[in-house]
């Protein structure tokens, strides 16, 4: 099992302006080149606090970390996850990067 | 997994139907829990409609159906998660096993007492909140009281849903017992202290539900990735309830910030208009974050060991792997110490007994993530203060930090210098009387009371102005 995951944000900002959407979405369009979760998993995750600029999705450990996500951008980002296409850029950098940097802070086990 | 039964009396997917001694078991308890309700709950507001998300499935495609209802009339359920049939322990002892469907006998009270914890702390805090009504600052505001109480409730069910199916005559005990403790009874309080103070104002509420509740989650989550697979399913299906209570206290607390920020920004004192002080609020954060570190018990734990090594509780997000070793074994926890002459030290612990203390980490990440998310709001705004979080040290009970003094920078100092400065850290009783004379009672649809900013967005794509409480 791969360790490798995809969260998307659904804390109440997020969910206002359809995280649940993307989600179900987001996680139809992986099913298709990786029906078991062998190369990654898919996960809500409960706030990443960038309430702004979502919907929020993530990568990890990638450490990718997309804003202002709409279900039009879902393609190109599941191209992304396959290993197909590249990193959305349009879509990084929207956040400031102490906030990222909070987000990888919390992923980040040293156990 | 049992389909949905939402005619039944207790709406289930556990198949209650086909288990007529557990159903008479709960529905011999459930008008206790109505009394219990009317008794100790919510006072007053009783026979009003509510705008209330009511949970009515599991499924992907939506789970909550929104409408009007009188609160003793809501639908209290029992529903588990859904979950793959061959789920396997995935960490400690037993990795690769199958997971269990009924209680070891070994673990039997281990269990039942992690499940009486959780289960006391939920109505538990309907009581501490039962007066708050009286003062609410919108009719937005109350709402999401209630909807948190009413789901507090629910999560009380499913709590005892698992007491009274695996526990036998232990378990019913149990469940009556749940609703014989009060929020600050003498003679019979709550099993956690946190859970015993009142909660009077609406500072307080939000940020319980900011840092109180935020503590559930991290328990929540630990259970929710259990090798008792009843345990795990419902605690997982809790958490999609509780994450709009974290919401409602980490936006709470969020627009008391922003209107004061607002009126700093304005160069108007906010005592002069009724609104908050940062100095205040930041003592409310000292408290209310401290007193939830508190819950998560020892940072050095033998029994967290127990816990961790036999899967009754794993670490945050443990089945998403991002953790190097699922047995948590040959690995050791840096702790800081304070010792008898006064320094601090670092001790290395294995691993397996500071589970409480990484539990406690995750939780003070996404502390640290919420204060930043309100500190930006002041950015915005060109106000200069900040609300800072004390270090994981300061104004502790439990754990290896109780019995010493600390300042909020987790500098160890003595008790005079404690005795000196402690009022400028936590709330005085001048500040609860402050914060108290701000809780002006405002219901008419989409005011505010004038020490917080109006939310972003209403309740299921409702405007702020809806009618979510209806007096008539």
């Amino acid at each position: 099992m791969t360790n490798r995951l995809c969260y998307v944000c659904e804390g109440g900002d997020c969910t206002e302006k359809g995280s649940g959407d993307v989600f179900d979405r987001l996680r139809d369009l992986i099913k298709t080149f990786d029906p078991n979760q062998e190369r990654i998993k898919i996960r809500r995750y409960p706030c990443f606090g960038a309430c702004d600029q979502g919907i929020n999705v993530t990568l990890y450990p990638d450490k990718v970390f997309y804003s202002q996500v709409t279900v039009e951008d879902l393609p190109a980002i599941a191209k992304h996850i396959q290993g197909e296409g590249p990193k959305v850029d349009a879509l990084c950098g929207k956040v400031p990067p102490d906030v990222e940097q909070i987000i990888w802070d919390m992923l980040d086990s040293p156990y | 997994m049992s389909s949905v039964d939402l005619e039944a009396k207790i709406p289930n997917n556990v198949g209650l139907r086909d288990n007529k001694r557990l159903m008479m078991a709960l529905e011999k308890w459930q008008p206790k829990f109505l009394d219990w309700w009317t008794t100790v709950g919510p006072v007053d507001f009783n026979q009003h409609n509510i705008y209330l998300r009511t949970a009515v499935g599991v499924g992907q495609g939506g789970w909550a159906h929104f409408d009007y209802v009188k609160m003793p009339d809501y639908r209290w359920g029992i529903f588990l998660a859904e979950g793959p049939a061959d789920r396997k322990i995935h960490f400690g002892d037993s990795i690769g096993d199958k997971v269990w469907n009924e209680v070891p006998g070994e673990f039997r009270n281990r269990l039942r007492r992690l499940i009486v914890t959780q289960g006391d702390t939920e109505p538990a805090s309907v009581e501490q909140q039962r007066l708050l009504g009286h003062c609410c600052p919108s009719l937005y505001d109350l709402r999401s009281l209630f909807q948190v109480n009413v789901e507090e409730g629910r999560h009380l069910w499913a709590m005892v849903y698992l007491l009274q199916t695996y526990f036998g005559a232990d378990g019913r005990d149990e469940a009556e017992a749940m609703l014989e403790r009060h929020s600050g009874d003498q003679d019979n309080p709550r099993i956690l202290q946190a859970f015993n103070y009142p909660v009077t104002n609406w500072l307080d509420f939000f940020c319980f539900t900011a840092f109180m509740d935020r503590d559930g989650k991290y328990q929540l989550a630990s259970l929710a990735e259990s090798s008792f697979d009843p345990l795990a399913r419902t605690t997982q299906f809790m958490l999609a309830e509780e994450a709009y209570h974290l919401q409602t206290g980490e936006n709470g607390v969020g627009r008391i910030i922003k209107r004061t920020g607002e009126l700093m920004a304005q160069g108007t004192d906010p005592r002069t208009v009724g609104a908050l002080p940062l100095d205040i609020i930041q003592r409310y954060v000292h408290f209310w974050f401290t007193g939830s570190m508190d819950l998560f018990g020892g940072e050095d734990s033998t029994n967290a060991a127990e816990s961790f090594a036999s899967g009754l509780k794993g670490r945050y997000r443990e089945s998403d792997g991002i953790y190097k070793d699922p047995k948590a074994l040959n690995a050791n926890y840096s702790l800081e110490v304070p010792t008898e002459d006064g320094k601090i030290e670092r001790r290395d612990i294995p691993l397996r007994r500071a589970m409480n203390a990484v539990l406690l980490d995750a939780y003070i990440a996404d502390c640290k993530r919420i204060v930043e998310r309100w500190n930006r709001e002041l950015e915005k705004l060109g106000v200069s203060e900040r609300i800072a979080l004390p270090n994981h040290k300061f104004h502790r009970y439990q754990g290896v930090y109780s019995g010493f003094k600390f300042n909020p920078a987790g500098e160890l100092i003595d008790e005079a210098t404690w005795t000196h400065n402690h009022t400028k850290w936590l709330p005085t009783q001048q500040d609860r009387d402050y914060v108290n004379s701000c809780m002006v009672k405002v219901t008419t649809p989409g005011k505010f009371a004038n020490y917080i900013a109006p939310p972003q967005q209403g309740v299921n794509d409702k405007p702020i102005e809806f009618e979510y409480v209806k007096f008539h």
